[in-house]
C-alpha cells in the first residue's frame, strides 16, 4: 500500500496540509465521527478494506490507521 | 426470506411533509458547530434543509391529513377501505395501536382491519408485503398503508449528528389487487444480533423511563444525548450498508431476472447523500437512477424516504406511465429488504403540506 499516498487522503479528510506517521489522531482537531465516517469511506472505496467500528477506536497514529487498512485490503 | 406475490398493485402514493422549513446555515449555531466545522458537515452531508413538524403535530397527523385529502380528490371512497396499516417508531401511544386512533378519527366501519408495525427504515417495504398478504382475503378491497416519524422528536436539537439529518414525514400509499399478473419480488432479510447499532435504550420495558435516563449528556462537542434518545453506531452503520446492501441488490436483480439496464429507477432509502453516493459508486449505477436528494430537501424521514422519493422525484411520470423500479431499504433492526417491481401508471403520485383542520 502506498503510505505517502494514504498520508495525503488522511491529511484531506482532516483538513490540514500534511499528516506524519507518528502523528497522534487524537489530537487533531478534526477527528471527530465525521472523520472517521470518512476514513471508512476512504478505506472502502480506495483500498477494499473494511473496517469495524471498535478496530477504529483502537488506533492511535496515523501509522496504526495505515497499517489497519493495510491488513484489511482486498 | 425471497417472496413473489402476484396480482396486486400500488395505485397511489400521497406524501405529506410540514410546512416548517429550517435551514442548515441558520441552525447550526443552535449545535455548537463552528463555522469551518459547519462548512465539512454540510458538504459532506449535502445539507441544506429540512422540514420538522411542530410540538403538537404527530406521525399521525401527517397520514391522516394525506388519506383525508384522497378521500376529498376522489381518488378514494371511505367504504373501499379494507384495512389500515399504520407502520411507524413514533406512535401517538403505546396504547392503544394507532390505526384504531386513525380508525376512529376517520369514522370508518367496523369491519376494517387495522395493524400498527413498529419498523423505521425498512418499514415503507415491510408494510407493503403486511399490505400484500392482507390482499389474500378476498372481500378486502383494499389496503391504505400509512407511514410517517416524527423523529425529530427522538432527538435533542443540539445534537449535529442527528438533528440536522432528519426530517418529519407521512405518506399514504392504496395497495389494491388487479388483474394482470405483475409479479412482484421480494427479499426480507434481518440480523438481530446487530440490533443496537440503531436504538432508543431506554423508555419502554427493558429500561424504563427514570429521571436519569432523562438527564442529557454531551458525549462529543455539540452532541447532546439522552438514553431516550436515538443512538446510532455510526461505523457500524457504514460496515453493514456497504457490506450487505450491495450484494443484495445483486440478488434481487438475479431473483426477479433483470439487470442493471432493464431496471428504470433505484429508490432506495435515504439515510444521508454521503452513504447513498458511496453506494450508487460501487453498484455502478448512475446518480440519475438512483435518486440521493431527499435528505438535503426534506431531512432524513425514516420509512417515508422511499415514497417521498417516489413521489418528489418521480410523481409525474409514475402518474403518466408504467416503471420498473428497484426498492431498497435498510437500517433499524438490522433489517434490510429489496424489492422489484413494476409501478405506475399511478391515480396519484405527489408531495403536499401538512394543513391543519
Amino acid at each position: 500500500m502506498d503510505k505517502i499516498k494514504f498520508y495525503e487522503q488522511l491529511a484531506k479528510i482532516l483538513d490540514i496540509e500534511e499528516v506524519k506517521a507518528e502523528n497522534v489522531l487524537k489530537d487533531f482537531e478534526a477527528w471527530d465521527s465525521l472523520a472517521v465516517l470518512s476514513v471508512l469511506a476512504m478505506a472502502d472505496s480506495t483500498y477494499g478494506a473494511s473496517i469495524k467500528a471498535d478496530e477504529i477506536r483502537s488506533v492511535v497514529t496515523a501509522e496504526d490507521l495505515a497499517k489497519l487498512v493495510e491488513s484489511k485490503k482486498k | 426470506m425471497k417472496c413473489i406475490f402476484k396480482n396486486k398493485k400500488v395505485s397511489a402514493v400521497i406524501s405529506v411533509v410540514p410546512k416548517e422549513e429550517y435551514r442548515f446555515d441558520d441552525e447550526y449555531p443552535l449545535v455548537k458547530l463552528t463555522e469551518d466545522k459547519a462548512k465539512r458537515f454540510k458538504k459532506m452531508m449535502s445539507l441544506d434543509r429540512h422540514r420538522i413538524a411542530p410540538p403538537d403535530v404527530c406521525a399521525s397527523d401527517l397520514c391522516l391529513y394525506g388519506l383525508q385529502r384522497l378521500l376529498d380528490e376522489g381518488t378514494l371512497k371511505k367504504e373501499e377501505i379494507g384495512a389500515l396499516v399504520f407502520v411507524s417508531q413514533t406512535p401517538d401511544y403505546f396504547m392503544p395501536p394507532t390505526s384504531n386512533v386513525i380508525h376512529g378519527r376517520l369514522g370508518l366501519s367496523h369491519d376494517v382491519i387495522c395493524l400498527d408495525i413498529n419498523q423505521g427504515c425498512t418499514g415503507f417495504l415491510l408494510g407493503l408485503m403486511q399490505a400484500f398478504l392482507l390482499l389474500e382475503i378476498s372481500a378486502l378491497p383494499k389496503v391504505i398503508l400509512l407511514n410517517g416519524d416524527t423523529c425529530s422528536k427522538q432527538m435533542n436539537q443540539c445534537n449535529r449528528v442527528s438533528y440536522p439529518l432528519t426530517g418529519d414525514a407521512g405518506s399514504v400509499t392504496v395497495i389494491e389487487r388487479c388483474e394482470a399478473e405483475n409479479p412482484i419480488y421480494m427479499d426480507v432479510k434481518n440480523d438481530g444480533s446487530r440490533h443496537k447499532a440503531i436504538m432508543i435504550p431506554a423508555g419502554a420495558y427493558r429500561n424504563p423511563s427514570t429521571p436519569e435516563t432523562l438527564k442529557l449528556h454531551e458525549v462529543e462537542e455539540g452532541m447532546l444525548i439522552n438514553e431516550e434518545h436515538i443512538h446510532m453506531d455510526g461505523a457500524a452503520i457504514f460496515n453493514f450498508t456497504m457490506g450487505d446492501v450491495p450484494p443484495h441488490i445483486d440478488e434481487i436483480l438475479a431473483f426477479s431476472g433483470d439487470t442493471r439496464e432493464s431496471i428504470n429507477y433505484f429508490l432506495f432509502h435515504q439515510p444521508n447523500p454521503f452513504i447513498l453516493k458511496q453506494m450508487a459508486d460501487k453498484l455502478k449505477i448512475s446518480q440519475a437512477k438512483l435518486p440521493n436528494n431527499i435528505v438535503s430537501l426534506f431531512g432524513n424521514c425514516s420509512s417515508v424516504t422511499i415514497p417521498m422519493n417516489m413521489t418528489y422525484n418521480c410523481g409525474e411520470q409514475l402518474q403518466r406511465e408504467s416503471q420498473r423500479v428497484c426498492f431498497s431499504a435498510f437500517g433499524v433492526g438490522l433489517a434490510w429488504i429489496a424489492t422489484v417491481m413494476n409501478v405506475g401508471p399511478l391515480d396519484v403520485c405527489k408531495v403536499v403540506d401538512y394543513e391543519r383542520a
